[in-house]
């Protein structure tokens, strides 16, 4: 007798916060080192830079920290964004990616709240950091944290092809 | 095990796409641009600088303030004045500001008769002021001679400054810029937007990185 069944909503959930948010963490990053929009592309270094202006628009960080943060962070989503597709130590990555997308989150929620007008500065683009902005990040938030969560549930369950425990 | 080891092989490669990809780019050459319709009398620096900055701002917006006293006058010294940015300053007067029309008309007139500089500085100095009891003309007065002042009084009543308002408006339109400050900085043939205040350690580095580029 299985134990449990090959195929259910937790990880239905699972595989659709895998590729959703592998994805948009793969373009996001993609996006910030390359400016796909822009024609012809800056080199990299001024693309980082440029990031790093919008990162510091936030009004959050000393400029240390925000030159670290737009530095890192773009080819962080890239690593995380390939993990996450890969489906490889999702437990880790995937609470990895929790805690940073919940830090965006916190990030878009302060700035909304101060009026700060600025772009999010999310896909390298111009786009204003606006309400709908804040519920696309608090819907990824909570994807991010129901594949976590379940990622969790599931790893303690037995595989479908496991051994029946003994009694 | 050979999952796993798949899956490195897999992660690996991707990763040695990304960094061939990265070297590609790195040392890829830039065209030159140019930039039309400046008015000489809100610009400062020279023409032939490397770098163009357009600020797009309004005189009654706090983050345009905060950009003009924590960024630009440190920009001013280091990078307009020595040759290395054109600074154009570009009225974008949001219609949610009651007084940053009549401001911008203030900005113009004064810049016509160069007085531009002093006439900014009082205005976003005391922005706070001017918002609450909307006397521009007071503020500005404070600056600038009584002569002077006849004139900037003339040239605002003789409603010709619009025209070179509406034209700003309609560049940052055609830029969609939708919020004050914005500024686009120009080199060679490259368009940056940058939306909301920057400080000047950051924005510092970003023209740095500009102008050595090859």
């Amino acid at each position: 007798m299985m134990q449990s069944s090959p195929f259910n909503l937790r990880r239905a959930l699972i595989l659709i916060g895998r590729f959703v948010l592998g994805g948009i963490f793969l373009y996001a990053g993609y996006a910030k080192i390359f400016l796909p929009n822009m024609n012809p592309h800056p080199p990299i270094k001024i693309a980082l830079s440029l990031f790093a202006m919008q990162v510091d628009s936030y009004q959050m960080l000393p400029p240390w920290a925000v030159n670290f943060v737009a530095h890192t962070l773009p080819f962080a989503e890239i690593a995380l964004g390939l993990l996450l597709l890969i489906g490889w130590q999702l437990r880790i990555w995937g609470t990895l990616t929790s805690l940073i997308i919940l830090g965006f989150f916190a990030a878009v929620v302060r700035s909304y709240a101060l009026g700060l007008q600025i772009n999010c500065g999310c896909f390298a683009n111009p786009e204003p950091l606006t309400i709908s902005t804040v519920f696309r990040d608090g819907l990824l938030a909570a994807l991010a944290l129901v594949m976590t969560v379940f990622a969790f549930i599931e790893a303690r369950k037995p595989h479908s092809w496991s051994a029946p425990e003994k009694a | 095990m050979i999952r796993q080891r798949i899956l490195v092989l897999t992660f690996a490669g991707t990763l040695f796409g990304l960094c061939c990809i990265l070297l590609a780019h790195a040392g890829m050459p830039q065209s030159a641009g140019a930039i039309s319709d400046i008015d000489p009398h809100t610009a400062f620096g020279s023409k032939t600088a490397p770098v163009v900055m357009e600020v797009f701002s309004d005189f009654q917006c706090p983050a345009c303030k905060t950009l003009y006293t924590g960024t630009n006058r440190q920009l001013m010294d280091n990078y307009v004045s020595t040759g290395k940015v054109y600074l154009i300053h570009r009225d974008f007067p949001l219609p949610m500001h009651a007084h940053s029309r009549i401001a911008a008309r203030y900005g113009r007139a004064a810049a016509q008769i160069g007085k531009f500089e002093p006439v900014e500085q009082v205005l976003f100095q005391n922005q706070e002021k001017w918002e609450q009891s909307g006397d521009v003309d007071g503020t500005v007065a404070s600056v600038l001679s009584a002569a002077d002042m006849a004139k900037v009084r003339a040239l605002v009543k003789g409603g010709t400054l619009e025209a070179g308002i509406d034209k700003d408006y309609a560049l940052g339109q055609a830029y969609h810029v939708n919020q004050t400050p914005t500024s686009i900085i120009h080199s060679r043939g490259q368009t940056f937007p940058v939306v909301g205040v920057v400080s000047y350690d950051i924005l510092h580095n970003f023209l740095d990185q500009l102008l050595s580029q090859k």
